[in-house]
C-alpha cells in the first residue's frame, strides 16, 4: 500500500472525564471508500469529528495527505462532513445551503451557481432548490446535506450514516450515486454506517468498531467470511458463536464438549444459522419456534450451549414446535476467532 | 483550561462585572448599612424600628396584604385557568391575549384607572348611588380594600398564566380517567390538578407574593400615606425625613422576604420532580 | 359547568379589562376634575398632556433610556447567554444565578443603593445612573429569551458553516444571529417596555429636570386632581397596545414572554 492518505495515530479522545475513543489506530489510503461500521456509542460520530477538528483530540495524531493536521483549524482542514443529524441552516433555501460554501470562498457568480445547480442534480432534488429545509422529507434534507458537502470538492468527505433515513429503493440509488461520485472525484470517503448490508457492499474497506476501539480492519470479505472477535463474529450475523475455555465450548451452563478437537489458541468458535444441520450429531436441543421464510424455515432452539439458531431449506424435514432434535455444529464450516 | 471554557469565560465577564460592579456592590454596601451607627456594627436599627408600633403595622399589613392577594389569585387563578383551558383553541388564543395585555401597560395607568372607579365621586360610587343601594358614597380608596384590589388586578395575569402553561403540559386524559374511576371535582382538583401543575402554582406564587411585598405604584396610588406598606414607607422615610436607618432596616427585610421566598419556592416546586 | 366557566371568566375579563376602558372615557371628559360619568366628552385634556412641558421631557428621557438600556442589555446579554448554552464556563451556576439576581432584588433598594452609594458620592449625574440600573435591571431577560432561542437551535450549524469554510464569528453571524433574530427582537420590545414603565427603581432616581415619565405621572398627581393623567394613561395604554400587537403579528411576541 502507498503513504496513507489519511492516518490516525494512537488517537484519544474525550468528553471531560469519559473516554469515548481510547487509542484508535487507523489509516486509508487515496480515492479509497472506507466503511466504519459498529455498534450504537460505539464512538463513530465522535472519530469523525475529531477528524474534521470540532473537537480536540486527548492524545495521539492526524495526518493527512503528509501534513499532521491534529492542531489545524477546521476550516483549513479541506475535510467535508455529512451530519448525522443534516445540520441544514433553516434560515436558508435549499440552493443557499447549498451554495454556502462557495460563498465564503468567495466564488465566481456564474461557477456559483453553476456548482451548486450540478451538485442540486447530482442528489436529485434540483426542482427543490426554493425550499427551506423544513419544508423537506428526513431523506430529502439527508440528501441536501450531502450536496452541501460535495459542492466543495473536499479532499476527504466524511458521512456520518448518510443514507439512514432514505427509503430502500432511494438507500440504493443514492449508495450507487455515492460510488459514482468517489470514482469520478477520487474523493477519499469514510463512511459510517450501522447498517452492514451497506458496508459490504460501498466500501473497499471496513473498519468494525466496538466501545471506542477498532475490533477489526478488513475488506468486506475479511469481515464477513473471516471475523477475528467473537465481538465482530456476533456483529455480522454469525448468531451462533461460543467463547472457547479450555477446549470446550463455553455454554449457559458450563463447558460443553463441541464434538471435535478445537484448535489450540482459538479462543471463540461461530457458525452460521444455514450451517447449523438438524436431525444428527453429538448436541441435544429442543425447538422453541419455527418461522417459515420462504425458501428456508428458521428454527430457534434451546440447548445446553444456550439459544442456538438454525436456518434449513424449505424442503427438508420439518420439525415442530416442542420437539426434542439432536444437531450438529460441523467443525467444517466454524469460524475461528482468534480473540474473545 | 481548554480553549472554550476561556472563551467562555470572556464572553460572560462583561455582563458578569456590570451586574457585580454596577448593580451588586451598592445594594451590597446599602444593606451593610443596616447594620451599623457611628460606633460600628449593631442591631440596633432592627430593634429600634420593630420598637415603633406604627412601623410594626406597616410591616404585617404589607405581609397580610401578599398573603390575602396570593391566597385569592390562586383560587380565581385556578378557576379561571381551567375554565380557559377548557375553551376552544381560538378563544383559548384570545382570552391568554387578553391576560397578557395588561402586563404590558404602564402600572401607574393600570392603578390610576382604579382611582377613577373608587373615588368618592368615582364609577362604583355613582352607579352604587343611583341604583339607591347607598345612601353616603363609599369610602374604599386609601383603604387597604382598594389596595388589595389594585394588587390583585396587577398581579392576577402573572399568578394565571404559569397555570395556564401547567395546566397545557397535564398528561392528556388524565381527568377522564379520574371521571371514570368515580372521582369527585373535588377529589379530582386535589389528587390530580393540585399536584400536576404545582410548579405552575409555584411560579405563579411567587411572582404574585413577592410582587404584593415589593409594590410601590398601587399603595402609593391607591393607599397614599393612610395606608403605608414597605415600599412607600421606605420612600415616605428616605424623601420627608431623610432617615436612611429605618430605609436601610426595609431593604433589608425586602430583599430577605424576596430571596428568602424565590429560594424556598423554587425547593418546593424541584422536590417533587426529583423523587 | 359550562356556564358558570363563562361567567367567570366575563367577570374576571371585565376586572383586567374594564378599568382601562373607563380610563380612556375619562381622559375624553370635558370637564375640570376627575368624575364619572364625565361632564361630556372632549379632546381638552389629551391636548392638555402634550402641552404640559415636564411630560414631554420626560417622555422624552423614557424613551431614550428605555432603546438606550435595551440596547446595552442586549450587547452584554447576547454573547454571556451565548457562552453559557454553549460553552462550558466554569462556574456557569454561580454566574447564572448573579446575572439573574436583579430579577429578585426590589427596585426601591436598587434605586436608592445608586443614588446613595453611587451618584451622591462620585458626583454622576443621575441620568446616567437611570441608564445603569435599568441596563442591570433588563440583563436578566436579555440572556433568558437569548438562551432560550438558542436552545431551541441546533449547535451543530454552527459546526457544519465552520467545515464549509467559515470562521468561529462568521459562523455565529451568517448560521446563529439570522435562526435567532426574532428571540432577540422580542427580548428588546420586553425589554423596552420594561424600562419604559419601571417605577420602583426610577423612583429615586430623579433630580431637577429629571424623572422618568411614569415618575412624572406619580409626582404631577400628588398635586393635581384633573384628567390629563387618565388621558396620559389612555394614551401610554394604546401605544403598548399598539407596540404589542405590531410584534405579536411580526415575531409571534407570546412565545417569548
Ligand atoms: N457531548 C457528549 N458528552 C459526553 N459524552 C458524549 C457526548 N457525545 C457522545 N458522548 C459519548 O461518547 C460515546 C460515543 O458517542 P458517539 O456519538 O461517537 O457514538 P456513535 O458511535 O456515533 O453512536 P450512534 O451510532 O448512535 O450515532 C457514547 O458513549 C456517548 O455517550
Ligand atoms: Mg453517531
Amino acid at each position: 500500500m502507498s503513504d496513507p492518505f489519511l492516518e490516525l495515530d494512537a488517537l484519544t479522545l474525550t468528553y471531560g472525564d469519559t473516554i469515548a475513543v481510547e487509542a484508535l489506530d487507523f489509516h486509508m489510503a487515496a480515492g479509497e471508500l472506507v466503511a466504519l461500521l459498529g455498534p450504537s456509542g460505539c464512538g463513530k460520530t465522535t472519530t469523525m469529528r475529531a477528524i474534521a477538528g470540532l473537537m480536540r483530540p486527548a492524545a495521539g495524531h492526524i495526518r493527512l495527505d503528509g501534513r499532521d493536521i491534529t492542531r489545524v483549524a477546521p476550516n483549513r482542514r479541506g475535510v467535508g462532513l455529512v451530519f448525522q443529524s443534516y445540520a441544514l441552516f433553516p434560515h436558508l433555501s435549499v440552493y443557499e445551503n447549498v451554495a454556502f460554501g462557495l460563498r465564503i470562498a468567495r466564488i465566481r457568480a456564474e461557477e456559483l451557481e453553476r456548482r451548486t445547480h450540478a451538485a442540486l442534480g447530482a442528489v436529485g432534488l434540483t426542482d427543490f432548490a426554493g425550499r427551506a429545509p423544513a419544508e423537506l422529507s428526513g431523506g430529502q434534507q439527508q440528501r441536501v446535506a450531502l450536496a452541501r458537502s460535495i459542492v466543495m470538492e473536499p479532499k476527504l468527505l466524511l458521512l456520518d450514516e448518510p443514507l439512514s433515513n432514505l427509503d430502500a429503493r432511494l438507500r440504493l440509488e443514492m449508495r450507487t450515486e455515492l460510488a459514482r461520485l468517489q470514482r469520478e472525484f477520487g474523493i477519499a470517503m469514510l463512511y459510517v454506517t450501522h447498517d452492514q448490508a451497506e458496508a459490504l457492499a460501498l466500501a473497499d474497506r471496513i473498519i468494525v468498531m466496538n466501545d471506542g476501539k477498532v475490533e477489526q480492519v478488513g475488506t468486506p470479505e475479511d469481515i464477513y467470511d473471516r471475523p477475528t472477535s467473537v465481538f465482530v463474529a456476533d456483529f455480522v450475523g454469525f448468531e451462533n458463536t461460543f467463547r472457547v475455555e479450555r477446549g470446550a465450548l463455553s455454554g449457559a451452563n458450563g463447558p460443553v464438549d463441541a464434538g471435535f478437537a478445537v484448535t489450540e489458541g482459538a479462543r471463540g468458535l461461530a457458525w452460521r444459522p444455514q450451517d447449523v444441520t438438524l436431525g444428527q450429531g453429538p448436541h441435544r436441543g429442543r425447538i422453541e419456534g419455527a418461522s417459515y421464510l420462504g425458501q428456508s424455515v428458521e428454527y430457534l432452539m434451546s440447548s445446553p450451549l444456550g439459544p442456538i439458531k438454525a436456518e434449513r431449506p424449505a424442503h427438508e424435514k420439518r420439525h415442530a414446535t416442542g420437539t426434542e432434535v439432536t444437531f450438529d455444529l460441523p467443525q467444517a464450516r466454524a469460524v475461528e476467532l482468534a480473540r474473545g | 483550561m481548554t480553549n472554550t471554557r476561556r472563551a467562555g469565560l470572556m464572553l460572560v465577564a462583561p455582563a458578569t462585572l456590570f451586574i457585580a460592579i454596577g448593580f451588586l456592590l451598592p445594594v451590597f454596601v446599602l444593606l451593610s448599612g443596616a447594620f451599623r451607627l457611628e460606633s460600628g456594627w449593631t442591631l440596633s436599627n432592627f430593634t429600634d424600628f420593630f420598637a415603633d408600633p406604627l412601623y410594626r403595622e406597616v410591616f404585617f399589613r404589607t405581609f397580610r396584604l401578599g398573603l390575602t392577594v396570593t391566597a385569592v389569585a390562586a383560587l380565581l387563578g385556578y378557576a379561571t385557568a381551567l375554565a380557559i383551558n377548557d375553551a376552544n383553541p381560538r378563544s383559548k388564543g384570545r382570552l391568554v391575549a387578553l391576560l397578557v395585555l395588561p402586563l404590558m401597560i404602564s402600572p401607574v395607568a393600570r392603578t390610576y384607572a382604579w382611582l377613577v372607579i373608587l373615588g368618592r365621586t368615582g364609577f362604583l360610587n355613582v352607579a352604587l348611588t343611583s341604583v339607591g343601594l347607598t345612601d353616603e358614597p363609599l369610602r374604599i380608596l386609601f383603604t387597604e380594600w382598594a389596595v388589595f384590589i389594585g394588587l390583585l388586578q396587577l398581579f392576577f395575569p402573572l399568578m394565571v398564566l404559569p397555570l395556564i402553561s401547567s395546566l397545557e403540559n397535564m398528561p392528556r386524559d388524565v381527568i377522564p380517567a379520574a371521571r371514570v374511576l368515580g372521582a369527585s371535582w373535588l377529589a379530582i382538583f386535589w389528587r390530580i390538578i393540585l399536584p400536576l401543575t404545582r410548579e405552575g402554582l409555584v411560579v405563579g406564587g411567587t411572582l404574585t407574593f413577592v410582587g404584593s411585598l415589593t409594590a410601590y405604584v398601587t399603595p402609593a396610588i391607591l393607599g397614599g400615606s393612610k395606608v403605608l406598606m414597605l415600599e412607600t414607607l421606605l420612600y415616605q422615610r428616605v424623601s420627608v425625613a431623610n432617615d436612611y436607618a429605618s430605609a436601610g432596616v426595609i431593604a433589608v427585610i425586602l430583599i430577605a422576604m424576596s430571596v428568602a421566598t424565590n429560594v424556598m419556592l423554587k425547593r418546593l416546586a424541584t422536590a417533587r420532580g426529583g423523587r | 359547568m359550562r356556564h358558570a366557566g363563562r361567567a367567570l371568566l366575563v367577570v374576571v375579563m371585565l376586572f383586567l379589562v374594564g378599568p382601562f376602558i373607563l380610563i380612556c372615557l375619562t381622559g375624553l371628559s370635558g370637564g375640570e376634575t376627575l368624575a364619572f360619568p364625565p361632564d361630556g366628552l372632549s379632546l381638552r385634556w389629551v391636548i392638555r398632556v402634550f402641552e404640559i412641558e415636564s411630560f414631554r421631557d420626560s417622555f422624552a428621557l423614557s424613551l431614550t433610556l428605555g432603546i438606550g438600556a435595551t440596547l446595552i442589555a442586549l450587547i452584554l446579554g447576547i454573547p454571556a447567554a451565548y457562552a453559557l448554552v454553549r460553552y462550558d464556563v466554569p462556574g456557569a451556576d454561580a454566574i447564572r444565578n448573579l446575572l439573574t439576581a436583579p430579577i429578585i432584588v426590589p427596585g426601591i433598594i436598587v434605586g436608592l443603593a445608586l443614588l446613595r452609594h453611587l451618584v451622591i458620592p462620585s458626583g454622576l449625574g443621575v441620568t446616567l445612573a437611570l441608564f445603569l440600573g435599568h441596563t442591570a435591571l433588563l440583563i436578566p431577560y436579555a440572556v433568558r429569551v437569548t438562551a432560550a432561542s438558542l436552545q431551541n437551535l441546533r449547535a451543530d450549524i454552527e459546526d457544519a458553516a465552520i467545515l464549509l469554510g467559515a470562521s468561529r464569528i462568521g459562523a455565529f453571524v451568517r448560521v446563529t444571529l439570522p435562526n435567532i433574530k426574532n428571540g432577540i427582537m422580542a427580548a428588546f420590545i420586553i425589554g423596552f417596555i420594561t424600562s419604559f414603565n419601571e417605577v420602583p427603581v426610577s423612583l429615586f432616581l430623579t433630580g431637577p429636570g429629571v424623572a422618568t415619565l411614569p415618575v412624572d405621572m406619580l409626582l404631577y398627581m400628588e398635586y393635581n386632581y384633573d384628567p390629563s393623567i387618565a388621558a396620559l394613561s389612555g394614551l401610554l395604554a394604546l401605544m403598548s397596545l399598539g407596540v404589542v400587537l405590531t410584534a405579536e403579528r411580526l415575531l409571534g411576541l407570546s412565545r417569548y414572554v
